[in-house]
């Protein structure tokens, strides 16, 4: 019984991880906290049943397809939205990102409906049994998409040219500009990556909770959490909170009833920025926000 | 001679860096008191200190003889000490006597009562303005009242800095390079007002200032430090004839 | 030498020029907030309404839902604009003034003022909790917090039993001292509060408390060295911005005589509260009023196209943030502001 609650604890946090992965990318880079994250993998959801359902394609296809449309999508936003006020306050920046959450909003709302739908892929329910813990199908690929994408994240930071760049232009934007790194294109760069994170993790929780426009407004908020957990700044501390987050309130859910199980997160963030405002994983040099 | 301010063995580090060890010194009432030594020795983490901005490891800090260790910045202030800043601290977009008011904030009172407009705090508002305008007066800025201070030349900015200290009617004011930055004729018109604040208002003034003509010419007594130690003290005469002194100030001019 | 003789030697006994200046500079700071006018052109508006014959009920209990989200907008206005903090979790006060005033009035069927006393307070209790433990965050973080706590509020609202979730609470017609009154009542009452509470808003920020906020948010270390106690300040700040949102909310109970966590569990009500301010503008008081008024009236507007009153909520958002960042009230003011300006120039200048 543990070990289940924490082993779907893990998958549901791997989830908020991501979010919390692509919170803390364009914070880094952009001192914007993004409150449309959650609308970048919506949109993704909706755009997946399309695909399935009316053009008929394969699951690999389609995923291939939404990850596409979302890293445009943060292309889009970047150029359009963020760029004529990117040297704006974090308050201007951080209410420009409610305006785009407000459009993808009501743009979802208006083609689709407030209706919730299912999403046309289901996983077998019967469940696995992993050394006597008992995890569902969906569970388990969406925590091996959520190591994959890691590991791919982390490849990208440490191995390539764009990814080294972009922790300069986090470090200091302005000496990176001057070494001539195109500090534009890194950001950029970085909200496509936001869009690819989010194109992922729509289409993970699509089976999971149902296709609407609120369908992400949870997952969101934990992944903000879990993004303060590691001072909006350590994607380890980020990732940490996440499954901190997921098993914690999974675990207060079985034991305590699920009234506990969506308080769990507020009740850490209280205690997490009561007690340590800098995050859980300390930083030794923080930009001032 | 009764003691002001006075601050014992204080040790202050960054990091692994110590920036002040076992520095003391003591500001008597009514005195101008300057502080000065080379680039680095440590004199601003000590103005910090002695003002509360800044923890510190080891050390004390005593306030007209009682010990403020415990205290906050501004419990401080309440406590009649203001300070004014090396790099100007204003509220750049308030006009001149919004700055200069702010700083009456020590009289205002009950914040509840403040904002209910009730009429003990309005007599209180109105003894701000007018001691906020007569500071304006004395400091030469009525005709700037209504300017917003980020529009002002440096050197009025500095007065504003110097007025709103004075709005909380200190009985000692501790001046961060008050002239640093200014040109001859705004460094003359700094220290005339300083002298005048001292021996009219008969406000303690502990300053800390690169401008060592300035420094001799105002100041009672002079501390020097260098490399986060005492390294000299008395009055000027005796400060300008130190060889140790002479030595640490020709050592930074060769760095520089 | 004491601080007696400090006082006598820099005495009182101005002189007469600068009496004279007191006199023309109280007459300007009494301008400088001059937003107040706009305010009450507004409210003679508003005052108008309810006696025009063509106004129908649905009329009225729309313009009390305006004076509603103004009196939300304001709280926040006292933080975002006054204080330099950003909530993202006003609705989470109104939820709690709502509910507050909602459960008294169900269960001990107490008068419509009582109510809102009661919504006021009990905001203003949590707001000044909340503060104590965010007080410490800036900017983002603090962003992020309140948004939790909003979102913890509507948890709480749809899972305790005792606010009945979805199904909610259905509140008989409103009493104000023993009369049953209806929406014309209803109606003046909001207006009232709103009256109070911009009044008191100008008195806030026109006194030394409102001045120590603003210096606080202007610049912080300039604050502490003239004696102002950051954390005494925000969380004055802060209660007081969460009690004005209580009566808010409230009055939103009373409105439509029906509380249930269909509206308050709802989040986004806290990021509609912010925007109203952010688009009317945050440095004037008359913002709110301009902001309330949109975020109200587009959706009535688009009634049968809700999700395009988003859209149309988002293009306004960001086309203000990049064009007008201080909101619509102050383009709007400016003008005024400017000729003022100069007329009191003159003014000075002559007297001076």
């Amino acid at each position: 019984m543990l070990g289940q609650q924490i082993l779907s604890g893990l998958a549901t946090g791997s989830l908020y991880a991501l979010t919390a992965i692509a919170v803390v990318v364009v914070f880094r880079n952009t001192r914007t906290i993004n409150l449309a994250q959650g609308d970048f993998a919506m949109i993704g959801a909706f755009l997946g049943v399309i695909f399935l359902k009316q053009w008929g394609l394969n699951y690999y296809a389609m995923l291939l397809l939404v990850v596409a449309c979302c890293m445009l999508l943060g292309a889009v936003v970047e150029r359009v939205v963020m760029r004529p006020v990117a040297d704006s306050d974090w308050l201007t920046l951080f209410t420009t990102t409610i305006g785009v959450y407000y459009i993808l909003h009501g743009v979802a709302g208006w083609i689709w409906g407030r209706d919730t739908k299912a999403f046309p892929v289901a996983f077998d329910a019967t469940p696995i049994d992993i050394f006597g813990a008992l995890i569902s199908e969906g569970h388990l690929y969406n925590m091996g998409v959520a190591l994959l994408i890691g590991a791919a994240l982390w490849w990208f930071f440490t191995k390539t040219k764009q990814g080294i760049a972009m922790r300069a232009v986090t470090d200091d934007p302005e000496t990176a500009y001057l070494m001539g790194i195109p500090v534009r294109f890194i950001v950029l760069l970085t909200w496509v990556m936001a869009g690819f994170i989010a194109g992922f993790v729509g289409i993970l929780t699509a089976p999971i909770i149902y296709v609407s426009p609120e369908m992400m407004d949870e997952i969101l908020i934990k992944g903000y959490v879990a993004a303060v957990f590691g001072g909006l700044y350590s994607f380890r501390g980020a990732i940490m909170g996440a499954l901190l987050i997921g098993v914690a309130e999974n675990l207060a859910g079985g034991y305590l009833g699920s009234h506990f199980k969506t308080v769990t997160a507020f009740v850490m963030i209280v205690g997490l920025l009561a007690f340590r405002p800098q995050g859980l994983v300390g930083i030794q040099r923080r930009r001032t926000i | 001679m009764t003691e002001h301010l006075r601050c014992e063995s204080i040790r202050v580090t960054f990091g692994g860096v110590v920036a002040c060890d076992n520095l003391s010194l003591s500001v008597p009432k009514g005195k101008i008191v300057g502080l000065i030594g080379p680039n680095g020795a440590g004199k601003t983490t000590l103005f910090n200190v002695l003002t509360k901005f800044q923890p510190y490891d080891r050390g004390h800090v005593y306030y007209e003889g009682v010990p403020v260790d415990d205290r906050r910045a501004h419990h401080m202030v309440h406590m009649g000490m203001a300070r004014t800043f090396q790099n100007i601290h204003l509220f750049k977009h308030q006009t001149t006597l919004r700055n200069i008011m702010t700083g009456g904030h020590v009289l205002m009172g009950d914040p509840l009562r403040a904002m209910f407009w009730l009429p003990e705090a309005r007599r209180r508002e109105r003894e701000i303005e007018a001691r906020a305008l007569e500071i304006a007066e004395i400091l030469r800025l009525t005709a700037e009242l209504d300017s917003e201070v980020g529009a002002l030349p440096y050197g009025m900015q500095k007065r504003v800095e110097l007025g709103r200290a004075l709005a909380s009617k200190p009985t000692i004011l501790l001046l961060d390079e008050p002239v640093a930055g200014c040109n001859d004729d705004e460094t003359g018109e700094l220290q005339t007002l300083i002298a005048e604040v001292n021996k009219e208002m008969g406000i303690t003034v502990l300053l800390v200032e690169h401008d060592m003509k300035m420094v001799m010419q105002v100041c009672d007594y002079i501390y020097v430090i260098n490399f986060g130690a005492n390294l000299a003290e008395g009055t000027p005469d005796v400060v300008r004839a130190n060889p140790e002194v002479i030595a640490a100030y020709l050592g930074v001019e060769d760095d520089e | 030498m004491t601080d007696q003789t400090t006082t006598d030697t820099f005495g009182a006994r101005p002189t007469d020029g600068i009496r004279r200046h007191a006199a023309v500079t109280s007459l300007k700071r009494r301008f400088v907030r001059n937003d107040l006018i706009a305010s009450a052109i507004f409210f003679t508006a508003l005052l108008v309404l309810p006696v025009l014959p063509a106004v129908k009920g649905w009329m009225l209990s729309q313009g009390s839902l305006i004076i509603i989200y103004i009196i939300a907008a304001l709280g926040v206005l006292v933080l975002v604009g006054f204080t330099g903090l950003v909530s993202v979790g006003h609705g989470g006060f109104l939820a709690i003034g709502a509910y507050t005033s909602a459960l008294l009035t169900a269960h001990f069927q107490v008068d419509l003022l009582v109510g809102i006393v009661a919504g006021m307070l009990m905001a203003g209790l949590f707001g000044a909790m909340l503060a104590l433990v965010f007080l410490r965050l800036s900017g983002a973080f603090m962003a992020i917090g309140t948004l939790g706590f909003a979102f913890f509020i509507g948890t709480m609202v749809n899972n305790v039993p005792l606010f009945q979730g979805r199904d909610g609470i259905l509140l008989d017609s409103n009493v104000v001292l023993g009369i049953e009154i209806g929406d014309h009542g209803f109606f003046y009452v909001s207006m009232v509060c709103l009256i109070l509470v911009t009044l008191f808003i100008f008195c806030l920020i026109n006194s030394g408390t409102g001045r120590a906020l603003m210096a606080l948010r202007d610049a912080e270390e300039a604050a502490r060295a003239s004696g102002i106690d950051r954390m005494k300040y925000r969380t004055l700040a802060f209660t007081v911005s969460a009690a004005i949102t209580g009566i808010a909310g409230a009055l939103n109970a009373h409105v439509v005589n029906y509380v249930s966590a269909e509206v308050y569990a709802d989040i986004w009500y806290s990021v509609d509260i912010l925007m109203a301010v952010v688009v009317g503008g945050s440095t004037v008081i008359f913002g709110p009023f301009l902001g309330g008024v949109f975020v109200v009236m587009l959706p009535f507007f688009l009634e049968q196209l809700a999700d395009f009153s988003f859209i149309i909520k988002g293009v306004v958002l960001i086309l203000v943030l990049r064009f007008a960042p201080a909101g619509i009230a102050e383009l709007l003011l400016r003008p005024i502001k400017n000729a003022r300006r100069r007329m009191l120039r003159q003014a000075g200048g002559s007297t001076v």
